[in-house]
Order: C-alpha cells, then structure tokens, then sequence
C-alpha cells in the first residue's frame, strides 16, 4: 500500500529510465576512448570472468572503474545537495556553486595543499568543511539570507559574488606557489583526472554519512515546501532540520570539492530535471536527483575525454558549459 | 576653486604620483632621482623605466579610462546600478573573441585585435539584448542574466584555454585580466579608440543627464532617446572591448569607478566623466602595481586583485538596492 503511493508506475518508469542512462554513461566511460582499444566485452569480461593477464582488464579495473564510479558518486552528491539547498530555501537558482559553498571548500584546500597557510594539521576533507561552511556562511550573511525579508535574487547575487572573489584568492594563491600551479588550475575547474582508487576510498565513507543525513530530512524538506510555518506547526523542528540539511549539504559538497575540485552547476541542473521527471516528494525526488546528477558527471567525463583525445579537458568545464545556458533558462523563466 | 575642481586635482596628482611610485617599484627598486633621469636622458635602467614599466603604466592608465568611461555610459542608459560592461558580460564577449582569435590565429595584426573584440563585445551585448527583448526581466533579473552571461563566455575561455594550452601567465590574462608582457606595441592599437570615443562620451554627456529624467521628459526637452541610446550602449560596448582586447577582462572597474564617481560629485556626467576616468585609471595602476610588488619577481593578475576590492562593494551595492 504504502509502497506504490510512493512509488506510481509513471514515476516508477522514469527512475528507471534514469538508471539506464546512468548505466549507459557509466559502461560507456569504462571502455570509451581509450589509448588502449577497450571494448564492452572488456567490461563484461571484467565481471564475468575476470582473467589477470589481460592488460584490457588490468586497465579498466585499476583505471577506470574507480573513476567512473566516482565520477557517479560526485555527481549523486553534488545532486541531492543541491536538492536540499533547493528544498531550504525553497529558491531554484539554489547550488552549492552558485552559494559559494564549492568555491570557499576550494580556496581553503589549494590555501591548505599549497601550505601557503596550513590549517593546524586538519586533513584535507577537513579543512574542505571548513571552507565549505566559511563560504556559504559568508552569503547567507552578506546575502540577507538571515533576515526575515529575504530576497532570493539578492542571496544569489551575493553567492555570485563571494564565488568570484574566492575564485579570484584560489587564483592569486595559485599564482603564489608557482611550482604547482598547473595542476590545481586543472582541479580547480573540476577534473577527474588523477582519480585512483584511493580517492575512492577517501570518498565513499563521507559520502555515505551524508546520504544518510540527506535521507534524514526527506519527510522534512516535504513539509517545508508548505511554508517553514506550516511545517512547524505539522511538529517539524524547524531549526534542526536546517541543521541537518546545511550539514548533509556542507558533508557532500566538500568531500566531492575534496576528490575532484568545484564540478560547476551539476547541483543546480540536477535538481532541476529529477523535479520534472519526479514530482516534489523529496522521498522520490532525493534519488532522482542524485541519479540525475550522476549521470549527469559521467557523461560529461566521457565528454571530456573525447574532445582532445590524449589530453583531458577538466570535466567541471563541460558541465559549465552546460550549466550556465541552463542557468540563464531558470532566471528568466523563474520571473513568471 | 571649488569642490569639483579640488577633487579633479586631487585625483590627477594622485594618479601622478601614483605613476612615479609605480615606476620605481619592482623586482628591482629604484630610486626616485634615477627614474626621472632615465625618463629624460635613457641610461642604464633604460630598458626596465622606459621599455617595460612606462608602457604598463600608460596601458594601466588607458584601459582604466575606458573601462570607466564605458561603465558610466552603460550605468547612465540603463539606469541600473548593478549594470556594468564585465557585469553585462560584455566584456566576456570581446574577451572570447580576442582569445580565440589569437590562439587560433597567433599571427593576427595588433591593430586588428580591438575590432575582433568590439564584434564580440557587441555579440554578447545583442545576446543580452535579445534576451531582455523577449522577456523583460526586472532590473535585478538583467543583472542575474548578464552575470550568466558573462559565466558561460568565462568557460568558454577556459574551455579553449585547454584546447590550446598556453603558458600559465597568459592564460591568466584571459582569465582574470592581467597587464603582464604588455609594451608599447599594445599601446598604439588601443590609443585611437579612446581618443574618438572619451571626448564623444562627454559629448553625449548632457543629453544622458537629460535621459535620468525619463525617457519622456528627455524626449520632450529634445533628446532623440532611442538614438541616445544607440550611440552610447555602442561607445560603451566598443569601449569596454578595446580594453579587453589589451588586457583581458580586468572585473570590477567599470562598476566601481562610476559609483565612486558619482559618490564624490554628484549625479551630473559632465561632471562624472573625468573623475570616474581617474579614478578607473587609479583603480587598474594601483591594482597593476601591487600584482607587480606583492610577490615579486612572480606576477599576480591584476584582474584578481580588483575583484577582492570590487566583490565586497558589489555586495554592499546588493544591501543599498531596493529596486527588486
């Protein structure tokens, strides 16, 4: 009973058709373009029969599989986190991007990696956290995002702005400590390069604790959506529902800034397609949206590696491209 | 000598002094005696003053009169004080335009290079155009677009710095806007544009004046508006884009100089003009110097430090704006 009122058959069909285009991108980034001519029998071999020798196998196992698996994990939380700051402040043009939540978790990391200010020994998804937190701490305030009558084009003006002035300080450290410069210009825009399994390993434990959190706050954000006061009145603690959520939200985006840098906009469109495809219950929509997002990252890293084929354009940028024409839709539609 | 003229000399001597400063400042410090002689008579510093740190300060000073001249006339037409050229993506335009050009094409004429960057300066604004055209949006809305705008031109800068991988400090020009490696040869191209277009902006000054009354009261005292309009959303856009086409997309002066400007004289752009070109002239000498001094001999953009000092004023804009 319960099931298929939050499961209808409609809904049903377009979480599987997520799935499959999810699956597909992340088949197809497992063998696509490759110096070594990978096939998908590789892959399938891979998982049927796995055979040591073969340098095919070899390859996509220690390659590629935790990439793309991670290339899905970024995009599920850079999903649902997005959601969730949606579902907060119940602003479409809400995302981890466009608060300067990334770009603060950034700036901190390259700050901290470059040594140019170590942060009192915290490890790298640590001070990410930190970062993460300064950075949208820093709208929210500036934004008006505290006062009672808060402007959602003001809030996002203000992220605009605190991401650009970020942005700007990642860049002058950057310049600071030339020797490693080039490397994180590249992770500063969000690449999936230099993805083994031990980023994978870095990634799963926090991402999950964040689902989790995530998860928490489903029957909340519902509630929400009818206005804070309703939702209080519904027996809905507001103020440790938006603990929770700024929490999930500050977890996921900083250990995905942490493995792969700022991947721009994947927050804000993901949503966006899960809400079309979904609905608004946030039991239904926190897996679209966080399938949506995955898919979303492995087919732009598929797309990244493609375009000039031994070299690899950062992945952040190809979902950039995307994002900001998508972006523009939202602004302009959301006027009516 | 009142006010006005007080303030206008204030702020040459400042710019003057400024210069001098600038000048003996660098990897290598020099003394003030030895700069004026070097500027007069050549010498042994011959190629440090006048060959690398003369041309940079004049470029500075240039492409800080233009990007203020243009943010004053794009602020006056359009009558939004969040509106600026780099705001506007315009700026993101011409820089795409530049870029690609001189990636893709390296050999391309100096002279040639501002034009390539007016017609992306002016793509990007008939984006801008078409879109509020079509829907209209509020004045806080045109802002948001345009700052889109100018993100998606922003990664396809990146997008084809990748595609063509060139050394970090030029790359950074693109990116953030940086007067590194500019000498004389980028002067010439730049300087024509700017002496047509600085005097025909203050010619276009009192109708502008008229123009903040409404656009009915400016008609009826005999302003063609939609001409107006025309010739200075083109001035500004042609403006904006020489600079760019020099230096990259340096943020922030063609907001903060205007509002600056008008903080100090008042609303009159007869009156603002020069101030607001002085004071963009400051804004990009000064930035330029502290990108030439903070860490020597390693360069920083000097586009990165005016968005650290133009990011925090955009926000108090945001706070002082009531039109949403």
């Amino acid at each position: 009973m319960t099931l298929s009122f939050l499961f209808p058959p409609k809904k049903l069909m377009s979480v599987f058709i997520l799935i499959t285009v999810l699956l597909m991108g992340f088949v197809c980034s497992l063998y696509g373009q490759s110096e070594f001519s990978l096939r998908v029998n590789d892959v399938w071999n891979l998982f049927v029969s796995y055979d040591k020798s073969n340098i095919n196998q070899q390859i996509i196992l220690s390659l590629r599989l935790p990439r793309s698996l991670t290339a899905a994990v970024i995009g599920f939380n850079l999903g649902i986190a997005g959601l969730l700051m949606q579902g907060l402040t119940r602003n479409p043009l809400a995302s981890p991007t466009l608060f300067a939540i990334s770009s603060g978790a950034a700036c901190l990391t390259a700050l901290n990696s470059l040594t140019v200010a170590s942060i009192g020994g915290l490890s790298n998804e640590a001070v990410a956290f930190v970062g993460a937190l300064t950075g949208g701490g820093l709208v929210f305030l500036l934004g008006g995002g505290l006062s009672s009558n808060q402007n959602a084009l003001r809030l996002i003006l203000a992220g605009i702005a605190i991401n650009g002035l970020l942005t700007s300080l990642t860049r002058a450290v950057l310049i600071i400590a030339d020797d490693m410069a080039y490397s994180l210009l590249h992770w500063l825009s969000g690449s999936l390069s230099g993805i083994d399994w031990s980023s994978w390993s870095q990634l799963w434990p926090l991402s999950l604790l964040g689902l989790f959190i995530a998860t928490s706050t489903c029957r909340g954000l519902n509630l929400n959506a009818l206005g804070e006061q309703t939702a209080a009145s519904l027996g809905v603690n507001v103020t440790w529902l938006r603990i929770r959520i700024c929490l999930a939200v500050l977890i996921l985006t900083s250990i995905s800034v942490t493995v792969a840098g700022p991947i721009a906009f994947v927050g804000l469109i993901a949503p966006h397609l899960a809400r079309s495809w979904c609905g608004s219950n946030h039991f239904m929509l926190l897996p679209a949206a966080g399938l949506s997002g995955a898919a979303l990252v492995c087919w732009a890293d598929l797309v990244s590696r493609n375009i000039i084929p031994p070299a690899e354009t950062p992945v952040g940028i190809i979902t950039a491209l995307i994002g900001t024409p998508f972006f523009i839709y939202l602004i302009l539609k959301g006027k009516r | 000598m009142n006010r006005y003229n007080k303030i206008l000399a204030i702020s040459f001597v400042l710019l003057i002094i400024l210069s001098v400063i600038s000048l003996s400042l660098g990897v290598k410090s020099l003394t003030l005696e030895t700069v004026f002689n070097t500027v007069i008579n050549g010498g042994d510093e011959d190629f440090i003053i006048n060959q690398y740190r003369l041309p940079r300060i004049i470029i500075s000073i240039l492409v800080g009169i233009g990007l203020a001249v243009s943010g004053v006339l794009t602020q006056g037409i359009i009558r939004n004080p969040l509106a600026s050229p780099d705001l506007m993506g315009i700026s993101g335009g011409a820089g795409l335009f530049a870029c690609s050009s001189l990636l893709i094409w390296p050999e391309v004429h100096s002279a040639l290079l501002p034009l390539i960057a007016i017609l992306g300066g002016f793509s990007a604004a008939f984006l801008i155009w078409l879109l509020n055209h079509f829907n209209h949006p509020s004045p806080a809305r045109l802002a948001l677009v345009g700052i889109a705008v100018s993100a998606f031109l922003t990664s396809c800068i990146n997008f084809i710095l990748v595609l063509h991988p060139v050394e970090m400090n030029s790359a950074m020009i693109w990116l953030t806007g940086s007067l590194w490696g500019r000498n004389w040869d980028y002067i010439w191209p730049l300087l024509p544009w700017l002496i047509i277009l600085v005097p025909f902006s203050f010619y276009l000054a009192w109708s502008l004046d008229l123009s903040a009354l409404g656009e009915e009261t400016a008609t009826s005292l005999g302003v063609n508006t939609e001409r107006l309009q025309v010739l200075a959303l083109s001035s500004a856009v042609a403006l904006a884009s020489v600079s760019v086409a020099v230096c990259g997309t340096i943020g922030f002066v063609g907001l903060l100089a205007p509002h600056l400007a008008r903080l100090l004289v008042g609303p009159r752009h007869k009156l603002i003009l020069p101030i607001a070109a002085l004071t963009g002239a400051l804004l990009v000498l000064s930035a330029d110097t502290l990108s030439r001094n903070l860490a020597p001999p390693l360069e920083m953009p000097a586009g990165v430090l005016t968005a650290v000092l133009g990011a925090p004023y955009f926000i108090f804009l945001l706070y002082r704006y009531k039109g949403w």
